[in-house]
């Protein structure tokens, strides 16, 4: 690729500053403590009648209350970005990821009987977010399904390599909501219990809700502001099965396409990986086919893998802004969380796959995301400088 | 340098593509499909069209007027490594607002998949990939102002980046859709 780190005038994207919230609390360290205690935040859910429902539990946040004048959406930005906006540049392009945004607002307004939804538009949130962080432009909104937010940091390390830019906020958020729950439920998308990423007797995902953002810089612009550098967004590849709206194809091929772009990006090989940060949702066809594609990839042997979404469930767009955020805080403790649900390792993943932290050697971790639509990325990590 | 090598639009009653100067009628989406399926603009047929939601109707249909003025050709059997990025002005709100208000109806006890799947912004686009077999990013971008103009500056990005040598770049809501073939220069002159 014209603009791979062979090129030595382009500038690296560093990430240096990031934080979120997750059904473990707000926080980082919430989401690192709750993911090595294995613990589960999947739990009865009290926010609609789930009693027609396929299962009865979700991942959310407990904080967030229905009926308030904020959306659950901004319940969620509003402590995160106010207490950030004095670290986010003015200048920065403000990239905003999300799949339904403030979907509960449009729930609102048809149950109510009226018939202006208007404001559950996404262009409604994007002002609100510009004008929470401070940032003197409208930016713009990055959706791709599951991928939404690790395309988006993708585009982020992309537009700073090439110099287009030298400072970009990614925000992400989704939430639970009646809307997602009843459709994953009818497409017989949900475990009854919880979502087991990679068991053998996994039966579906749990969803989640979450919000986070990632403030990517240039390094230079990083060193010249004294920011500590967290991790280095290193690569990136994005691709499209072309093949099902709903299924991933069953070869994992598309996904391992992105996986093989994003190491060529960041020109590093196979050998250079040390972890992998899997999408692990716990439905049949998408744990077979990411297995599938690692195995594809890295034909030499297993490597440390993981999965969070039997702890804070599947954050839908949001999904991959919390996994980047977990995977440079494992590269900084050089450890690999657990996945958590995991009970008997399926055939497939039996030797990636474990129920207890692991520590590995390389400090290099591919994240990687799929979605509706066949979409899928792939994002190469590496350890920064912070102490 | 970028060049556009095809255009094609739809609007309330009329379709058409710029550099073949086409410029021709329909009445409704059903019309128009039928048409391109006869003018061998769709180059074979779109499966499961029927169940589509209008904007994924409109960015199949948008899409096959664009590929024909470019003269850029695909197959069922053979994906490409072309990207298709769109943007529009409010996602996927009508179709969010057809699945849920179904959903009320329903007395909030069925939900119906199908509706279900075109409730992310990036559906119709997936939708499109599906169909032309495309393999590189696929992404929905919302611009708060300047869509078309935004939209082609970003695609020209995503080129001059090489995440893919060849984007189709739309705008498509339910009603209009206008869609563009941008290529590196190297890659469009063969075409």
């Amino acid at each position: 690729m014209k603009h791979s780190r062979t090129n030595m005038h382009a500038p690296e994207a560093v990430v240096v500053a990031c934080d979120l919230i997750t059904p473990y609390g707000l926080g980082i360290d919430a989401c690192w403590n709750g993911l090595l205690s294995g613990k589960t935040a999947i739990n009865p859910l009290d926010r609609f009648d789930t009693d027609v429902f396929q299962t009865k539990k979700a991942a959310t946040i407990a904080e967030l209350k229905t009926g308030q004048s904020d959306s659950l959406v901004m319940q969620m930005l509003k402590p995160l970005l106010e207490k950030a906006s004095a670290i986010i540049p003015k200048d920065a392009l403000l990239i905003l990821a999300t799949t339904t945004g403030e979907i509960d607002i449009l729930e609102k307004q048809v149950l109510n009987a009226k018939d202006n939804a208007d404001e559950s538009a996404p262009g409604y949130l994007l002002e609100k977010v510009q004008c929470l962080s401070g940032i003197k432009a409208p930016g713009i909104i990055v959706s791709a399904a599951c991928t939404s937010s690790s395309s988006a940091i993708a585009q982020a390390g992309a537009m700073i390599r090439s110099k287009e830019h030298d400072c970009v906020l990614i925000v992400a958020c989704d939430i639970v909501s009646e809307f997602v729950f009843a459709g994953f439920s009818s497409l017989m998308a949900l475990d009854k219990d919880t979502a087991r990423p990679f068991d053998k007797n996994r039966s579906g995902l749990s969803l989640g809700e979450a919000a986070g953002f990632v403030l990517v810089m240039s390094k230079e612009r990083a060193i010249q502001e004294e920011r500590s550098i967290i991790g280095e967004i290193a690569g990136w590849g994005l691709t499209n099965d072309a093949n099902h709206m709903t299924g991933p194809s069953r070869d994992g091929s598309g996904l391992a396409l992105a996986m093989r772009k994003a190491m060529r990006s960041a020109d590093i090989s196979e050998d250079a990986v040390g972890c992998i940060a899997a999408h692990g949702t716990g439905t049949m066809y998408n744990d077979a086919m990411e297995m599938k594609a690692f195995k594809s990839v890295f034909a030499s042997g297993a490597l440390p893998t993981y999965s969070i979404k039997g702890g804070i469930g599947h954050t839908m767009g949001a999904a991959g802004l919390v996994e980047t955020i977990v995977a440079l805080r494992s590269l900084r403790e050089k450890l690999v969380p657990p996945t958590v649900n995991l009970l008997v390792a399926d055939d497939e993943a039996e030797g990636w796959v474990s129920t207890e932290p692991d520590s590995f050697d390389n400090p290099v971790t591919i994240s990687i995301n799929a979605g509706f639509g066949g979409v899928n990325s792939a994002l190469v990590l590496k350890k920064g400088n912070r102490q | 340098m970028i060049v556009i090598s095809g255009i094609g639009w739809i609007s309330k009653k009329k379709y058409g593509c710029v550099k073949k100067a086409v410029c021709r009628g329909y009445t409704d989406i059903k019309s128009l499909h039928s048409k391109l399926q006869n003018e061998s603009i769709f180059l074979y047929p779109v499966k499961n069209f029927g169940r589509f939601d209008m904007t994924s109707k409109m960015a199949c249909c948008a899409g096959a007027l664009a590929l024909h003025d470019a003269g850029v050709k695909y197959s069922e059997k053979r994906k490409q490594d072309i990207g298709i990025i769109g943007t529009n002005t409010d996602g996927c709100l009508r179709s969010n607002l057809n699945y849920f208000k179904d959903y009320v109806q329903t007395g909030r006890k069925l939900a119906r998949g199908n509706l279900f799947i075109y409730t992310l912004p990036s559906s119709s686009l997936a939708e499109a990939a599906i169909h032309f077999g495309f393999q590189c990013p696929l992404l929905y971008i919302m611009f708060p102002q300047k869509q078309v103009s935004s939209l082609l500056q970003y695609v020209e990005g995503i080129i001059s980046r090489k995440e893919a040598s060849t984007v189709l770049a739309m705008k498509v809501d339910e009603k209009k859709a206008v869609c563009f073939v941008l290529s590196g220069e190297d890659d469009s002159s063969s075409k």
